[in-house]
């Protein structure tokens, strides 16, 4: 095969027993790989009704069919299961190199299922695939795991792995490779930790093949000289990182603060992508294949947040800073910097600490249930501490394990959850960007943003300008966004490669690496598919309509200051439409018709 | 009236924000002063001509002006003009 | 005047994008193993250097190369490869300080960088110009001249 590598590994971590299987040459054409490959074959194998952690439920690591080549920015996987946090499908998308390195050892897919009876890894070298006993990693944080791996396997193996928090079975704990890479969220860092899986260290030898060698080099060379030309992603990405976003979102009203009480921070220039070039980064930093280098290599001199490593994001920066009413950077770097070493999703974990400031500041828990940890909004130190006891499972720290919805819920306030089927919602405010909203209700995992990122077209203006307070038109746009990400979260592609190229780009390439005939629609169509079947397979576990929802606070409280003073969120009034576009009935189930154009039926 | 700069602009500029005293009736106005008075690079960034560069946000108060008549819009009454460049994120 | 290849690590992402077109380049598939490039990351500081062939002028592997399958062009100042002369015995591998030849067991060749026939497929791809493929004469002075703007900085500051 081209593109593809024709194999799959399946391993049942309970008997021991490691297969090979023979990749479906229709599956790949159809699902393409990672996302959709993965959550094809969790429809076929897996009861959308098994308990997350449970060693019913499968692990599935996939890299798409770009990855290993250089289609530009485009050496992803997924980590795809059923997300503990939410309860939904999860599929995870993380870049660094353990995609490629996956795909370069001969494997298309790499299936987990059961439970090992301790902890172990699993080494991978080609065809040459080994448990090991994982009892002396087991406890290590994320660098050192990666580290140990390193000395025992190969200095060339790339490595996947879970930290503490994995282990102790955080409910948004994360899967991280090459030690600042996140499969973050949705919880697959705990599905693996349940597993007795401490990580997967990977090495290959073998090449991807390419169909059409001059069409393919053609096809990456149009596609990198159109996304170094963006202006957006040419320049921007690579001196500011995604944290650029702070205080544009902020100016327009849309930078959720203090838990979404509001959607204006005074403060919040202090901790944007302007003031991190400033003041801690060293160097970008790309992943595999990648052109745009948005990756911040960062260093923290403060003593009191002493630290080195990548990162924050645009999520993250937000998530503990203006969310949880707090402007000192150092302290946000280093909760991100926790996040990374004790693996843990940087969204969820901020959104869940902004639930536990604003219950703190509103009595509803106090230093006793905290057990002295003082959540006062702006509290920095206390919020780094909070990061941290979170993921080595302590004190305080083993409620805010479970999210923000399940932690509110035991006080008695699941309203102060800013969540979407339980996931929390990331940096863009609801009542501010009418679009953004319908897509975090829904989501097929909850509160997410990249998988219909529509504030590049309402707020940005990429790649044209939509007014982010109407709703005209946005069921259209989040149902458009969604189809044409899923397709990219398949391929392997990194979704900052939008910045440039469009459907026809990705099927170009796709087309001469692999040897199947694609266009633009046929990619958006495996788009489209995958979204599908992502929604079947939540309907059986028991979604309904009445799950794409928001919190009360976003459809009923008026945004009480600033630019988008005023506003609620109208995402009830999108959603009809929004399933008459997706071809689904009115309780949001897709119908014969729509199963049978995408042969799902 | 403030107008404040954002990522490549502040090194453009050399500021994050300033006071502008010059009138200006309308942001092709204040465009246009503000291309005369900073030049190249910051020029290139936020003018073709007579139009807003592509992917351009200037915001009024907040608003941006591309959906509500671009250039055109009048600064009568407006306090705060935000200006960024071409920008992405996830 | 000759051409070199010159690393910029500062400017290296990690991005590996020079190991996937060398491979392309000369095996015609995506096999970085075969990369005559390889960039070494340290993860925790976030920081990555790719090495290459430095092309030395007493080369130790040619030195030791008894079927002469590695020779050094004083013209081009590369050192050539010609794989039909060479016997496997791996005694380049031995003696590179630099650990910049391998010998690949799929191709029963050793890998080393020969700039692509003077248009080098990883300089031409690297995002970030951490590759350039310079003058010899040239390739350090934007490193000598930003050390010099150092002490001319320090001299503006001890005078004022």
């Amino acid at each position: 095969m081209n593109g593809w590598m024709g194999k799959i590994l399946r391993v049942d971590l309970g008997s021991g027993k490691i297969s090979t299987e023979r990749l479906d040459p229709q599956l790949a054409r159809d699902y393409l790989g990672a996302r959709g490959l993965g959550t094809k074959i969790m429809w076929d194998e897996v009861d959308p009704n098994v308990d997350p952690l449970s060693p019913a439920n499968k692990l599935i690591f996939a890299p798409g069919p770009f990855s290993g080549t250089f289609a530009p920015s485009s050496g992803r996987y997924d980590v795809v299961t059923k997300g503990p946090l939410t309860g939904t499908i999860a599929a995870s998308n993380s870049g660094g190199s353990f995609g490629a390195e996956l795909k370069f050892a001969g494997w298309d897919v790499v299936i987990l299922e059961g439970k090992a009876a301790k902890p172990s890894y699993l080494w991978i070298c080609d065809d040459a695939v080994e448990l090991r006993d994982a009892s002396h990693l087991w406890g290590k944080d994320v660098p050192t795991t990666t580290e140990m791996l390193y000395g025992e396997t190969s200095e060339d193996a790339k490595v996947a792995c879970i930290g503490p928090a994995g282990e102790k079975l955080v409910l948004f704990a994360s899967v991280m490779n090459e030690m600042q890479r996140a499969a973050g969220r949705t919880g697959v860092g705990a599905v693996m930790g349940s597993k007795n899986l401490k990580a997967i260290a990977v090495r290959g030898t073998q090449g991807v093949d390419v169909a059409d060698k001059d069409a393919f080099v053609a096809a990456c060379g149009e596609a990198s000289r159109k996304i170094k030309e963006h202006p957006v992603g040419g320049t921007g990405l690579r001196l500011y990182g995604t944290d650029v976003l702070v205080n544009i979102l902020n100016s327009v009203g849309g930078l959720p603060t203090n838990n979404f009480q509001t959607g204006h921070f005074p403060t919040a220039d202090k901790v944007g992508g302007e003031s991190l070039a400033a003041k801690q980064l060293q160097r970008p930093r790309g992943c595999f294949a990648c052109i745009i280098s948005c990756g911040r290599g960062t260093k923290v001199t403060n003593p009191k947040y002493k630290g080195e490593g990548e990162g924050p994001e645009y999520e993250t920066a937000w998530g503990f800073g203006p969310d949880c009413g707090i402007d000192d950077l150092d302290a946000v770097t280093k909760a991100n910097y926790w996040c990374n070493e004790l693996g843990l999703d940087t969204i969820s974990m901020g959104g869940t600490v902004a639930c536990a400031v604003e219950m703190f500041s509103k009595g509803i828990i106090t230093l006793k249930d905290t057990e002295g940890l003082d959540l006062s909004p702006g509290n920095a130190e206390a919020m780094v501490e909070a990061v941290r006891l979170t993921g080595v499972g302590e004190g305080f720290g083993k409620k805010l394990a479970l999210g923000s919805w399940r932690l509110a819920s035991i006080y008695g306030h699941p309203e102060l959850s800013m969540t979407a089927k339980k996931q929390e919602m990331p940096a863009y405010e609801p009542r501010a960007v009418q679009g953004i909203g319908l897509n975090y209700a829904t989501n097929n995992r909850g509160g997410c943003h990249v998988r219909g990122y529509t504030i590049s077209p309402e707020v940005l203006g990429v790649p044209v300008k939509f007014d982010k307070d109407a709703t005209e038109g946005k069921p259209e746009l989040v149902a458009l966004f969604q189809n044409l990400t899923a397709a990219i979260d398949s391929s392997g592609a990194c979704l900052f490669t939008t910045f440039g190229i469009g459907a026809d780009d990705y099927a170009a390439m796709l087309s001469a690496l692999t040897g199947v005939a694609y266009s633009g629609d046929d990619f958006i169509k495996c788009g489209e598919r995958v979204w599908n079947l992502e929604r079947l397979w939540n309907n059986r576990a028991g979604f309904t309509a009445a799950d794409d929802a928001l919190p009360p606070r976003m459809t009923e409280e008026p945004m009480p200051t600033g630019p988008s003073k005023g506003s609620v969120s109208r995402v009830k009034e999108m959603m009809p439409k929004y399933y008459a576009v997706r071809g689904w009935d009115d309780a949001g189930r897709p119908t014969e018709e729509k199963l049978a154009e995408l042969e799902l039926a | 009236m403030k107008v404040r700069y954002f990522a490549l602009l502040r090194d453009a500029t050399g500021k994050r924000e300033e006071v502008w005293t010059r009138p200006a009736p309308d942001v092709r106005t204040l465009m246009h002063d503000l291309v005369a008075r900073y030049d190249e690079p910051f020029a290139k960034w936020v003018m073709v001509g007579d139009a807003l560069a592509p992917f351009v946000a200037v915001l009024l108060d907040g608003k941006d002006v591309r959906d509500r008549g671009g250039l055109d819009c009048s600064l009568d009454g407006v306090a705060e003009v935000d200006i960024f460049p071409p920008l992405a994120g996830g | 005047m000759g051409m070199m290849l010159t690393i910029h690590p500062e400017k290296c992402t990690g991005c590996r994008n020079c190991e996937l077109a060398c491979a392309l380049e000369h095996e015609g598939n995506f096999r970085v193993k075969a990369s005559r490039i390889h960039v070494y990351a340290w993860e925790r500081e976030a920081f990555s250097v790719p090495m290459m062939c430095q092309q030395c002028k007493d080369a130790a592997c040619s030195t030791v190369c008894m079927p002469k399958a590695l020779t050094r062009d004083t013209a081009t100042g590369l050192v050539d490869y010609d794989a039909a002369k060479c016997i496997g015995c791996k005694m380049c591998v031995q003696a590179c300080q630099f650990g910049n030849i391998a010998w690949d067991a799929m191709s029963g060749t050793v890998l080393k960088c020969d700039t692509c026939d003077g248009d080098p497929a990883c300089a031409r791809i690297c995002p970030t110009g951490a590759l350039e493929w310079a003058d010899e004469g040239l390739a350090v002075q934007p490193r000598k001249k930003s050390f010099a703007t150092k002490l001319k900085n320090a001299f503006a500051e001890a005078q004022s």
